[in-house]
């Protein structure tokens, strides 16, 4: 783990230290391998605590929410700014509160990855080290980064954060947009005929436990009661079902049509390696084949299914 | 928008007796219009639509449509005011953003095409309603019983992934 430089851990607290934040949302050494812990700063002094390396892998804006109004510091990479753009535009976070880390950020470690290539649990990986190009040396071998990463990180071209007030580091050279993502694993499922597509949804949700990491760790799942928890009415019922997890999966990926910045945090907390990218970014495809609008990107655009246009598509209507 | 299990209990699905059971949802100002011209002017459509009559296709949660498959409907069609002349002015144009997304996400996961449709009918538009009501009923008929989603056709555990 490599602590935060002196400069920023300076600035950090200068902001505890002045009022301009209350609390300040970072990451420090984590009890498991090859994943860092969020922590919760309100002490100027425990600035030390902080870290930033490639075991940084939650998306700290989920957090964000659950202290609208408060003054709020955080570190965010390229996606987690995203995120933060998405609360911008909607309300729930006021840019004056924040004080926003930016880190370039050239990807974060998949432990479970690392433990499969190694033939371990992710549990006995203690020796293991993230090393200054993304890779990790554990169990005396080295890792390249292009096989520890995860692969929503190896596919990511946009590793700059598109709103902070301090850097960390020098920005990275990157692509684009979503534009230019090629959406592989979405096409590859397009192509199949009905049945196939059903089966693969289905494929994926047979893993799936409901056990709500999704909803916990995605930063724009953030309704007071969420439709799963109602009971008047009671949507669907508590189960493992096929036909309650299908329930599930399909409302609360769709709540994100539109919404999702596509920063990968419900699959990276999915115990059950359930690859939700494989219907969020169909929604992201779509919202931008048919809206030409990107989540995340611009803080005073509206989302688009708050807004419409006369023009519309229409085609799909009788 | 309490569907209850007695009274849209799966339709019967050996082969001779199945009819399909399709769920409409009509805002109450053009589609809804539309289909009492349709009923007052005696034109035929197929019995198996059942109306449910909302202020505003924008009214329309996408999980009302999921709800009705969970339910057992084979079909759902959703029907408004034409473009431009939404009753509070934009209502419509909102729902088309949102069914434009949720027909195509419903494909991607393997809903039949034809299951969920959306349509825009006038209260002039009688001859129009019954038209579409039939047209509904063919694609969905030609479908077969739903049951993909449908709590009914999957209660049993260990059937994921079975069409």
């Amino acid at each position: 783990m490599t602590p935060l430089p002196e400069t920023l851990r300076h600035t950090i607290a200068g902001w505890l230290e002045a009022g301009e934040i209350e609390l300040f949302i970072g990451y420090e050494a984590g009890a498991v391998p090859l994943r860092a812990t969020p922590v919760f700063i309100r002490d100027a002094a425990d600035v030390e605590r902080l870290i930033w390396d490639a075991t940084c892998e939650n998306n700290l804006v989920a957090f964000l929410p659950k202290y609208r109004g408060k003054k709020v510091g955080i570190m965010v990479k390229g996606c987690d700014a995203r995120a933060v753009v998405g609360l911008l535009q909607e309300g729930q976070v006021i840019r004056e509160n924040l004080r926003i880390v930016g880190v370039p950020c050239g990807g974060v470690v998949d432990a479970r990855k690392v433990a499969a290539r190694l033939g371990v649990a992710v549990e006995d990986l203690d020796d293991a080290a993230v090393t200054a190009d993304g890779g990790v040396e554990a169990g005396g071998e080295g890792i390249p980064a292009g096989e520890a990463l995860f692969d929503l990180c190896l596919a990511c071209d946009r590793h700059n954060p598109n709103v902070y007030d301090v850097l960390l580091g020098d920005l990275l050279p990157e692509g684009g947009s979503a534009a230019a993502e090629d959406f592989a694993h979405v096409r590859a499922i397009e192509a199949l005929d009905d049945d196939e597509r059903w089966a693969a949804f289905n494929a994926e949700l047979a893993r799936c436990n409901l056990c709500y990491a999704c909803r916990n760790a995605c930063p724009l799942c953030y309704c007071n009661t969420c439709f799963a928890d109602r009971t008047m009415p009671r949507w669907f019922n508590q189960t493992v079902g096929p036909e309650d997890l299908q329930f599930y999966q399909v409302i609360r990926t769709f709540h994100l049509a539109g919404r999702c910045v596509g920063c990968g945090a419900c699959t990276r907390a999915c115990p059950q390696g359930v690859n939700l990218r494989l219907f969020l970014d169909k929604l992201r495809l779509d919202t931008h084949d048919l809206f030409g609008y990107e989540a995340g990107t611009d803080a005073a655009a509206h989302p688009p299914l708050t807004t419409y246009s006369p023009d519309d598509p229409d085609d799909f209507v009788l | 928008m309490a569907m209850t299990t007695e009274g849209t209990a799966m339709a019967d699905t050996n082969a001779t007796g199945w009819e399909p059971r399709i769920l409409a949802f009509l805002c109450n100002w053009c589609s809804y219009a539309g289909a009492d011209l349709a009923g007052t002017s005696r034109m035929q459509y197929p019995p198996n639509v059942r109306i449910i009559r909302l202020p505003c296709s924008g009214r329309v949660n996408p999980i009302f449509i999921v709800e009705a498959l969970r339910q057992g409907a084979d079909g759902v069609l959703v029907s408004g005011c034409h473009p431009g002349d939404c009753h509070y002015l934009a209502g419509n144009y909102y729902a088309r953003r949102r069914f434009a997304l949720l027909q195509r996400y419903l494909e991607y996961l393997g809903i039949e095409k034809g299951r969920v449709q959306f349509s825009w009918v006038s209260a002039s538009e009688g001859a129009r309603f019954a038209e579409i009501v039939t047209r509904v009923t063919e694609d969905v008929r030609r479908l077969g019983p739903a049951r993909r989603l449908n709590i009914n056709a999957v209660a049993r555990r260990g059937e994921v992934g079975t069409p």
